[in-house]
């Protein structure tokens, strides 16, 4: 064979490898190109739910529902419920005055109990030392059917919670607002869970809960 | 060729720079496992942190930390849909937000 005819075919071996880099590299940039065209998306996806949450939350009307006394030095605060454009129902602990700057939590308007009969939020000041937290609260709706609710403390002690009806739209619950006492937090004595029960005193609901990370 | 990849940089630059005007997605979404948090970047101008899930069940926790004593502040935990809080302060801050239960999808946002 000829010097020439070789190089001929070591130049077309050399054009077939480059082809098929070429290939490799353009598949792999295609699926590259789809894969964080997708996680681009569901970001933009997520954002645009959560502003229209927090959108939703600035024109929905506040209802107060309960309160959580003054104590120890600390202002009475509000328990709210908001109705959302966006079919969420709100509640939140927040300031009397300004019951759009506080916190909580939103489930669907048709299933504002995630299928319990009590939905609780803690809300908290300081920490994540019990110890360092300045102000502990407990806010929440229960179903109709609850006749009590208590919350356990990480001693093994309970707190009663005073239930007090409230109305949502149509619909009927018992709202509740708790403030921790001080005394118990000093001690490193804080929320372990809240526990709901029926008239005859049987368990109905049981939501985990504490202090810390 | 180099200039349709410039131009699909730079668009994508700008939707990420308009998007993180307004919100910082810091967490997820992805699946989490109890335990596992997140923290935001810091910044003067957060007031609003939230942790949403698609359904309610696994607990959450969300607060804001400052960054002189790293206390935490209005701090929320609870097993709803969407965990959140809004802290009204000028003091520089980063969300944090934590999973307490379950292995679930969900996300964390601040602003």
């Amino acid at each position: 064979m000829s010097r020439s005819v070789r190089e001929e075919e070591t130049t077309v071996a050399r054009r077939r490898r480059w082809g098929r880099r070429a290939a490799v590299v353009g598949a792999v940039l295609v699926v590259a190109g789809v894969v964080t065209g997708a996680v681009i998306a569901s970001r933009i996806e997520w954002s645009d739910n959560a502003a229209e949450l927090d959108a939703a939350l600035i024109e929905a009307e506040p209802i107060q529902l309960s309160s959580i006394p003054a104590a120890d030095g600390l202002p009475e605060r509000g328990v709210f419920a908001q109705v959302t454009s966006t079919g969420h129902l709100c509640v939140s602990d927040a300031p009397l005055r300004s019951p759009r700057m506080g916190g909580g939590g939103c489930n669907p308007a048709d299933d504002p109990l995630g299928g319990g009969s009590i939905s609780a939020s803690l809300a908290y000041d300081g920490g994540p030392a019990i110890q360092a937290v300045t102000d502990a609260r407990l806010i929440g709706l229960a179903s109709g059917d609850v006749a009590t609710v208590r919350v356990l403390m990480s001693d093994g002690t309970s707190r009663a919670i005073k239930l007090k009806r409230a109305r949502v739209g149509s619909d009927e619950y018992q709202a509740f607002g708790y403030r921790f006492r001080k005394s118990d937090l000093r001690k490193g004595i804080g929320p372990a869970a809240v526990v709901a029960f029926d008239e005859d005193g049987a368990e109905i609901g049981r939501q985990p809960t504490g202090i810390g990370s | 060729m180099r200039k349709i990849v410039l131009l699909l940089v730079l668009a994508a630059a700008l939707v990420f720079a308009a998007a993180a005007l307004a919100t910082e997605t810091y967490g997820g979404p992805r699946y989490w496992y109890p335990g596992e948090g997140a923290g935001s970047s810091w910044g003067s101008g957060w007031t609003r942190n939230a942790f949403a899930k698609p359904s309610s069940g696994p607990e959450t926790t969300v607060t804001f930390i400052d960054n002189s004593s790293y206390g935490w502040h209005a701090t929320i935990r609870n097993q709803d849909m969407v965990t959140y809080t809004n802290w009204w302060t000028s003091q520089v801050k980063k969300g944090h937000c934590n999973s307490n239960s379950g292995y679930h999808w969900g996300g964390c946002y601040v602003s």
